[in-house]
């Protein structure tokens, strides 16, 4: 019996492990940081600050779900931002904008897929994505970043639900929140509850055991890319509305951020298994971590060390975690020796 | 007479100057299980990778319930009614017994949810209790991960899937792989009476298997195979162990005829 309770206490670990960091890291800084961490206002600045990197998080997630790991999220986004900025400028309607944005991330996302299904390393394939997007994003503004986009403001800078006349007593829930909401929510559906969702995570743990059945694999694992490429679009359009603004220099720290997020939800990045809503806790760890920093007057690249670190820590945890829950559990088959050399 | 389930004529099959299979001819008939013995390298899996499309014959004729086909791939061989189970099982370790079992075949829920690929997990876990209670296959926990199951209850997984999806087409062929690797004697006894039952069924079964026990046990005929070529063709219960390892060592010459 006693065995069973150590494998159940690592198992908890392993799933709410997360959330437990998250209300530690709440309560610490609400002590430290007093009294201006734990306001409602600097809640809700948690929650914008949080909602960028969280959707980049859902992307780099989307891809490691399916078995991929996509280093080109930054430059779709950087390229669907350019996208979305030239139209508005040109005059364009920001829905038609919007959605010409995201279609680039779905294409840039197919290509991807579709030359990885080569045979080519996907990570390297990938990079060379990033270079291309970056490099193609810079080549349409003459390397100089846009700016003017007020207009998408009501996904970005606005917030709803205000309390008093000017937000005196509430500064309301930033609109990236819901944006964050709305992906993460379908994400989950689609991941749980239909069977797109199972079989897209079957190609991420073994596309051999779908193949075998039937499945056309291929066609799953090109799906982790699109989805990838379409929430970089997405958040790409996010940072947009947020800073009224586009650059199209790729900002790689989002890859860090949304890696570190993916990783500290306990998920393995061997692919095959997946939970939007931990990734999101994950995203809000980082970004509690950096606003408790920024109000203790830490210096932001303490921020940047901690992130490392905790990546890091975090692999290493699902690391042996992993291994003493495999070790518990029933011993698995082995592979016969009796295997022939041909 | 009835024609073969599976039929394979004069089988070669030459990685460079190497011969892994000689003019090997082999059969099974709808409804018989065939154990295929060997030592290592006897070319005994390159036989069933053959017979599974994973591998094509430099030459020979294969012939499935009289029709004459060419396997290009595995997906080949699986529209012809043959499904194989390989040592490592290609289960998705993170997903539980009942979405393993149903791959591919995923139940949909009624109404306009199902019509956008909603699944219903409860009728999932149902439909896989009664399909393994048909094969006579316990699993423990049909909505446990796969990974939190032992080696026997894994390979009652994978034989299960397979034998639904065999069961599924009329006169199907199940091929193993050494489907009793690293399994305890209750679970052997269980892979057993499942070959016996699919069997009885009408399915044909081929077995790789060095389990010898597991050979005499479950298979109506024994092929030995030795160094590419087939020496050896007889009915289980007009052999014995020493026959069969005589054969399988090469203590014994070719029968007559092979």
């Amino acid at each position: 019996m006693k065995k069973l309770d150590s494998l159940s206490l690592l198992v908890f670990v392993r799933n709410w492990g997360i959330t437990v960091l998250l209300v530690l890291l709440l309560a610490l800084f609400s002590i430290w940081a007093a009294p201006v961490f734990g306001t409602l206002d600097n809640f809700s600045l948690i929650l914008g600050n949080a909602s960028i990197g969280a959707i980049f998080a859902a992307a780099i997630a989307m891809g490691v779900f399916s078995g991929a790991l996509d280093l080109s999220v930054p430059g779709t986004a950087a390229i669907a931002g350019i996208t979305a900025g030239l139209m508005i400028n040109a005059g364009q309607p920001v829905p038609i904008a919007i959605a010409a944005a995201l279609i680039v991330g779905i294409v840039i996302g197919a290509f991807n897929g579709l030359v990885s299904l080569t045979g080519l390393n996907p990570l390297v394939v990938t990079i060379g994505t990033l270079s291309i997007t970056s490099g193609v994003a810079a080549i349409l503004t003459g390397g100089m970043p846009l700016y003017g986009l007020e207009v998408l403001a009501f996904m970005g800078t606005d917030t709803y639900f205000k309390i008093g006349t000017d937000g005196e007593v509430f500064a309301g829930i930033p609109a990236t929140f819901f944006v964050v909401l709305i992906v993460y929510v379908l994400g989950t559906i689609f991941l749980t509850k239909t069977r797109g969702g199972v079989r897209f995570l079957a190609a991420g743990g073994n596309a051999e055991a779908l193949r075998r059945v039937g499945v056309n694999a291929n066609l799953y694992r090109v799906l982790g890319f699109v989805l990838s490429g379409l929430l970089a679009a997405l958040g790409g359009l996010v940072t947009a509305a947020y800073t009224s603004g586009a650059s199209p220099a790729a900002a790689t720290g989002v890859l860090f951020d949304g890696l570190t997020a993916v990783a500290l939800s306990g998920i393995s990045l061997a692919g095959g298994r997946g939970s939007l809503p931990k990734v999101l806790v994950g995203a809000l760890v980082i970004a509690t971590i950096a606003s408790g920093l920024l109000i203790l007057n830490i210096e932001p690249f303490w921020t940047v060390a901690i992130t490392g670190v905790m990546l890091i820590a975090a692999l290493a945890g699902e690391h042996a975690i992993g291994k003493a829950v495999a070790k518990k559990a029933v011993t698995k088959s082995t592979v016969s020796a009796h295997k022939e050399s041909k | 007479m009835t024609t073969a389930a599976l039929n394979l004529e004069s089988i070669d099959l030459h990685y460079g100057y190497v011969k892994a299979l000689d003019g090997v001819n082999f059969k099974v008939m709808p409804g018989e299980s065939v154990a295929l013995l060997g030592d290592n390298g006897a070319g005994k899996s390159t036989l069933l990778k053959v017979m599974s499309g994973a591998h094509r014959p430099t030459s020979g004729k294969i012939t499935v319930h009289g029709d004459h086909l060419e396997f290009h791939s595995p997906r080949d061989s699986a529209a012809a009614g043959i499904e194989m189970v390989y040592q490592d099982l290609a289960l998705v370790d993170a997903q539980d017994s009942a979405t393993n079992l149903l791959l591919g075949r995923e139940i949909l829920r009624r109404g306009p949810l199902g019509w956008i690929g909603f699944i219903d997990r409860k009728k999932m876990v149902q439909e896989a209790d009664a399909e393994t209670d048909r094969l006579g296959v316990k699993i423990a926990n049909l909505t446990r991960p796969v990974e939190m199951l032992s080696g026997g209850q894994r390979q009652g997984v994978a034989l299960a899937r397979a034998a639904v999806r065999v069961t599924g087409k009329a006169n199907g062929i199940l091929l193993l792989d050494e489907p009793t690797a690293a399994l305890g004697y209750e679970q052997k006894v269980m892979v057993e009476k499942l070959i016996q039952r699919l069997s009885s069924e009408g399915i044909a079964v081929v077995l790789v298997t060095h389990d010898l026990p597991l050979a005499f046990n479950a298979a109506h005929r024994m092929v030995v195979l030795n160094r590419g070529r087939k020496v050896c063709d007889v009915k289980t219960s007009d052999t014995t162990y020493e026959q069969i390892v005589g054969y399988i060592t090469g203590a014994l010459p070719a029968q007559v005829g092979m």
